[in-house]
């Protein structure tokens, strides 16, 4: 070992805490970048490894707007048309109390036919007693890992709730898939006959959809499209998987950028603390370097202690990132549960792509962060290098160019935000630039903040008071980044506060409108904020004729998957007091709504018309029974509901276009002086044996809304809390470092007759008049954030528009956070200053 | 004893094998090489025959209804093999089957249109005797979905777009037979020709001692034969004899064979002969072996298998697959009725190399028929057990 590396060991093992903090900073910030990838890739490999064993080989696939397609197709395929590999498949959902809090996947087949597509239900190799299969009324196959789950096995019979239906369903063979693709892939679903799978999911007579193998050379896509009748439609099986996982991808981008931030506060740590070790050493530095030690050396040393320290902090980082997810991942499940498709995770999926990812950033962000300040270690000659002032009036010059620099950033970033395009990654460069111009620009506030209440010092504190506020300005090459990342922290916190309030208040208010049934009835499903299922036209029948039952809405909803696109298709028959439900941004809600009660067209949800630039007089395309049919749109209506999008229409008109019958859902408008809860209750007693059904009151729904809503923001409530984390360590040590760097300026002040409780004082003054300034620069700079995320980056992600409401509870937070933040920094090297002799201070001179 | 009813059976439960172990994709893919359907014989241990219909007594056949299923018995099958001549002189050969099996007793109900407890399987094969072509093909569904299915009135059997049907409510004939796969595409009108023929006991084919392990099976043993045939682009105007045979039963295999030889000749002069030759696992002939004539009037003249009807192979072909080795040729001679025949398979290789392995093609044949007198004819031959693992080897 050489002398530098044995001056580098021994000043970082003296200097532990700060060791510590630096590794802890990159290990914060590798954590959670790796726990949100880790989370968001196992659903999503969840998601298509389930997909794709379900789709098995299908090239294609026959769906239908109408949800269903005619089983009779099949047949025509094979026969009528020759088509070889077609294959009937019914889908849907259940869930067993033997496997509580999954969604498992019905998957409804004919294993004569499954060869081509599924070869682990098609018998042979995978031994399936199909004569058995065939002539089990109801039975199930289940892959071994299910059933181990299920604890469940041949000849057992498995409890399921299928669209409200209780069933005990006869286990009639286990898979052993031999490869782990299948075997995960099964790990969420049940196999039936295609007859099983129709009569517990209500579908006599339909398919949800047929899948093809359309290989060149044995026919050609012309010849299958001209095989099709009108009403159904030809995609890609590849598409439809990248259109569904395509969903969450706004979802995924605005949770990566989080975790990155989480990165960046990292970032600062490390750079505060180089910095620091650099500013610590200075005089060893220059006297190394008066000994003939070359810039080049001091540099690469400074840059191998950070990679050591980015090293320890990545490997624990990752440790740390693989616990977080697992936590993570199941929040990350349920909102894509609860927003977009049903998806199980069954563990992490630890790709070494993701890993390397994670220490390349981790190290990156490292020796990027120890730059600034190992170039500064090694730029200065040997007797400048000394010299703090040096460095204080350099900074004190780069204060107005950070700040024109900063303005210069914050122009670009609200250009590029204007430029109109719905890219996320777009959006999220421009926030970055805003975020970084105005963290350039914090300098030039916290001076100007520090003048401006300088007099108050002045009057409050006298000299010690003026000391303090001056001090502030003195140091700024040290204060600066700290108030800086500070105010960037305090801010996002800000800004993603508001983004937050705003939108749950929007919803709020919406649902206000929204709900205006008195009670609501669907299925239990897989899906917290979506009704699947058919309802049952006698129940439906029953509830209705309720007495205290005055009037009802019906409610047909279906997720259409349409080549790339996606909406959800719903057809309504309203009640006339639930024509009110609708707020239309475009077009005069009488019209329109005397338009949807005839016929003469579609409403859309402002995320279908934003994603697709529809507006009221566009044509909305549909594949109906009779063929494929254009209807106008009559308006857009705020809507919270999908994501993707809604297409709405009369049930006359639907009734027009597809020849299904079923109810999704349903409302209730009860009698004048009708007690809710009551009617929910005598409907419920009156349900026969073996069926569930979801009754709410209004006010029930409405909270459970709010309850998915706030689950969804789990997961960014816990990210925030841990980039505030980061950025809080940060700001501690930055603040603690400054002044244990003035140890010889306190010192010499104690020596002209400082007692140390006016020590004391003056340091923690400084740093709370730093957190002060920082807390109300964040103010603004936070409100700015929110606006960018709610109507950019928010509409943009989710096509919908928020109402900006700001709570002053979410600004006081704020300050209060950088004060006490501050404040605790102060404590401890006034605590330590107090402790230390004038003498030991002053020894250094 | 019938033995025809025997040897059909044995082919059920081929068919049975495959059936429980269809991993192979149910397309009209040509070739299947594998044979998967061996690892899961066990399943079929001990046939159950309770809940199914047997057949117990002789029963007044009805026609054209009992061209239509039995699916209250385990297995049936429609089983036509022919040769055609085109209009240019190309000869052809071509054997369709439907298989029929009741998978239970009793449909397992519900509202499913696709819910049932019938199978089926179909193999469709087409010699080109001029151009040495031969193609096989093969086909499994469920009987339902409107997928494939038997009904009596009007008659028809489908399998995707394999069907035999009548043409007219109230008859069977003429009865339309169409199929295609592997770029071929058969349309044939079938005319009843001779009547049929009642096998065995008035068509109670008693297969073992007990009451109730019998089938019921009747025959048409030449069938004038017209229609169309395409090969890949080629359109063919045919004419010829085809061979109906019906069996539905429920009784399960007896221990012992390995496989059989089976013969259905057609002769110049207008009488039919069917022979069988079963073989036991040590390579003797089982005794149970049989053969018939048909008159050119459709009267039946059983005769006595080792002294009535005498079977000599006379060459042998090597399956170029394992080099299995098939016999290929025969003298057959029926020593009472002064027949000598010497039977020539019209190509040596008509090997169908599907789920399940077995020969089955179209022969020429030439000699001297019943009476001493010269003649010729044509006529469809079945080899089983040469190739693989023998059933009954599986069936253990």
């Amino acid at each position: 070992m050489n002398l530098l590396s044995r001056s580098s060991v021994r000043y970082l093992l003296k200097h532990r805490l700060q060791l510590i903090l630096s590794v802890l900073g990159v290990s914060l910030g590798v954590a959670v970048v790796l726990s949100i990838d880790l989370a968001i890739q196992s659903a999503q490999a969840g998601f298509r490894v389930s997909a794709e064993s379900v789709s098995g080989r299908a090239t294609h696939v026959i769906v239908s707007d109408g949800g269903y397609v005619d089983e009779s197709l099949v047949a025509s395929l094979r026969i009528d048309y020759d088509l070889a590999a077609v294959a009937p498949v019914v889908e849907g959902f259940a869930s067993s109390p033997s496997i509580p809090g999954r969604a498992i996947r019905i998957l409804g087949v004919d294993p004569f036919l499954e060869g081509p597509f599924r070869p682990y239900v098609a018998g042979g190799a995978s031994g399936l007693d199909v004569s058995r299969i065939l002539t089990t009324r109801m039975g199930v196959i289940l892959g071994e890992r299910l059933a181990g789950t299920a604890g469940v096995a041949e000849g057992d019979t498995l409890s399921v709730l299928i669209e409200g239906e209780s069933w005990d369903l006869p286990v009639v063979a286990l898979i052993k898939p031999t490869d782990e693709l299948t075997r995960s892939g099964l790990s969420d679903v049940i196999l039936m006959d295609i007859s099983g799978a129709q009569e517990v999911l209500r579908v006599s007579g339909k398919l949800s959809r047929i899948d093809l193998r359309i290989e060149d050379g044995v026919n050609s896509l012309a010849e299958v499209r001209e095989a099709l009748p009108a009403s159904v439609s030809l995609q890609r099986a590849g598409t439809r998987t990248d259109t569904m996982s395509g969903m969450i991808a706004a979802f995924d981008v605005n949770l990566t950028a989080l975790s990155l931030l989480a990165l960046v506060y990292g970032m600062f740590l490390i750079y505060n603390s180089v910095t620091f070790s650099v500013v610590q050493r200075r005089g060893i530095l220059g006297r190394l370097r008066a000994l003939g030690v070359t810039r080049r050396e001091i540099l690469r040393m400074i840059l191998v202690e950070a990679l050591w320290i980015g090293s320890a902090g990545v490997v624990i980082g990752l440790t740390l990132g693989f616990f977080l997810a697992q936590g993570l991942v199941g929040m990350v499940t349920a909102t894509i549960n609860d927003l977009y498709f049903s998806v199980a995770v069954e563990r992490l999926e630890v790709e070494p792509l993701i890993l390397i990812k994670s220490v390349l950033l981790g190290l990156g962000a490292t020796l990027l962060a120890a730059l600034p300040p190992a170039l500064e270690a090694s730029g200065a000659n040997p007797r400048v290098a000394a010299l703090r002032s040096e460095v204080e009036a350099r900074a004190r010059v780069l204060v107005p160019v950070a700040a024109g620099i900063g303005a210069v950033l914050c122009v670009i970033g609200a250009a590029v935000l204007l430029i109109p395009t719905q890219s996320l990654s777009v959006s999220f460069t421009a926030l970055f630039l805003v975020i970084t111009g105005l963290a350039l620009l914090t300098p030039a506030g916290t001076l100007m903040i520090t003048r401006a209440v300088g007099p108050v010092f002045r009057m409050l504190g006298g000299t010690l008071g003026v000391m303090a506020f001056r001090g502030v300005g003195t140091s700024l090459s040290r204060t600066a980044p700290a108030v800086a990342a500070l105010v960037v922290a305090v801010s996002v916190t800000v800004g993603l506060g508001v983004m937050i309030q705003s939108f749950r208040s929007t919803l709020s208010q919406w649902l206000d409108g929204t709900l205006q049934a008195d009670i609501y009835v669907s299925l239990p499903g897989p899906s917290a904020s979506r009704a699947t299922g058919t309802l049952w036209p006698d129940l439906v029948e029953d509830f209705v004729s309720h007495p205290e039952v005055a009037g009802h809405s019906t409610y047909r909803g279906f997720d259409l998957i349409r080549g790339e696109d996606a909406f959800r298709l719903v057809a309504l028959e309203l009640d006339p007091r639930g024509e009110r439900s609708f707020d239309f941004i475009e077009g005069r809600a009488e019209d329109v709504m005397a338009g949807f009660r005839i016929g003469s067209g579609v409403i859309v949800s402002e995320p279908y018309a934003y994603r697709r630039g529809v507006g009221v007089g566009d044509m909305v395309e549909l594949t109906a029974t009779s063929g494929v049919v254009e209807v106008p749109v009559l308006g857009v209506f705020y809507d919270y509901g999908s994501e993707q999008g809604a297409v709405m229409m009369g049930r006359a008109l639907y009734d027009r276009y597809f020849d299904d019958p079923g109810i999704t859902s349903l409302g209730l408008f009860l009698a004048d002086g009708a007690d809710s809860d009551a009617v929910v209750e005598d409907l419920l007693a009156g349900v026969d044996d073996g069926r569930a059904v979801i009754a709410r009151t209004n006010d029930n729904l409405r909270s459970a809304s709010l309850e998915v809503f706030d689950r969804t923001f789990r997961v960014t409530a816990v990210l925030r809390l841990l980039a505030f984390i980061v950025a809080f360590v940060g700001v501690l040590s930055a603040l603690a470092a400054l002044q244990l760097e003035r140890a010889r300026e306190l010192g010499l002040l104690r020596a002209i007759g400082l007692t140390p409780g006016q020590l004391g004082r003056l340091v923690v003054t400084q740093t709370t008049m730093i957190g002060l300034a920082a807390g109300v620069l964040a103010v603004p700079m936070g409100l700015i954030l929110s606006v960018v995320m709610i109507y950019v980056v928010n509409k943009r992600s989710f096509g919908w528009t928020l109402n900006m409401e700001i709570g002053p509870e979410v600004l006081g937070q704020a300050v209060a956070l950088a004060v006490i933040g501050a404040l605790l920094a102060g404590l401890y090297p006034a605590w330590r200053m107090s402790k230390t002799s004038p003498a030991l201070a002053l020894r250094g001179e | 004893m019938d033995l025809e009813t025997l040897l059909r059976v044995l082919r059920l439960v081929a068919f049975i094998l495959v059936l429980a172990g269809c991993g192979n994709p149910p397309s009209h893919s040509a070739v299947v090489d594998d044979e998967p359907f061996l690892s899961l014989v066990e399943t079929l241990g001990g046939a159950d025959t309770v809940g199914y219909a047997r057949a117990m007594e002789t029963r007044d056949f009805d026609f054209p209804g009992d061209h239509g299923p039995h699916e209250d018995f385990r297995t049936e099958w429609w089983y036509v093999t022919g040769n055609l001549d085109a209009e240019d002189g190309r000869e052809l050969g071509f054997q369709f089957t439907i298989f029929r099996s009741s998978l239970a007793p009793t449909p397992p109900g519900g509202p499913s249109s696709w819910s049932t407890n019938q199978a089926y399987m179909g193999h469709f094969a087409l010699t080109d005797i001029t151009n040495e072509d031969f193609r096989a093909v093969e086909l499994f569904s469920r009987g339902g979905g409107g997928l494939a299915g038997a009904i009596t009135e009007p008659f028809e059997v489908w399998l995707e777009d394999w069907r035999l049907e009548g043409l007219s409510n109230d008859a069977a004939f003429p009865m339309r037979l169409t199929a295609d796969g592997d770029g071929v595409n058969l349309d044939l009108i079938l005319e009843s020709g001779k009547p049929y023929v009642l096998q065995g006991d008035s068509g109670l084919s008693q297969k073992g001692s007990e009451p109730g392990n019998a089938s019921y099976y009747y025959a048409h043993t030449r069938m004038p034969t017209r229609g169309q045939v395409q090969i890949d682009e080629e359109h063919l105007e045919v004419s010829g004899l085809a061979w109906l045979d019906r069996e539905w039963s429920t009784s399960a295999l007896s221990d012992g064979q390995v496989g059989w030889d089976w013969f259905a000749l057609q002769l110049s002069d207008g009488w039919d002969l069917m022979v069988y030759q079963l073989r036991r696992e040590d390579g003797s002939p089982d005794p149970l072996s049989d053969g018939v004539l048909i008159s050119p009037e459709g009267l039946r003249v059983p005769l006595e298998w080792g002294r009535g009807v005498l079977v000599e192979p006379t060459q042998t072909w090597l399956s170029p697959v394992d080099d299995a080795e098939y016999p290929s040729g025969w003298r057959i001679r029926v020593p009472e009725q002064e027949l000598d025949l010497t039977v020539t398979p019209a190509l040596p290789d008509q090997e169908l190399r599907v789920a399940f392995r077995y020969w089955e093609g179209s022969v020429r044949v030439s000699g001297k028929g019943p009476g001493g007198n010269e003649v010729s004819g044509r006529g469809y031959v079945e080899l089983t057990g040469y190739a693989g693992p023998s059933l009954q080897e599986g069936a253990k």
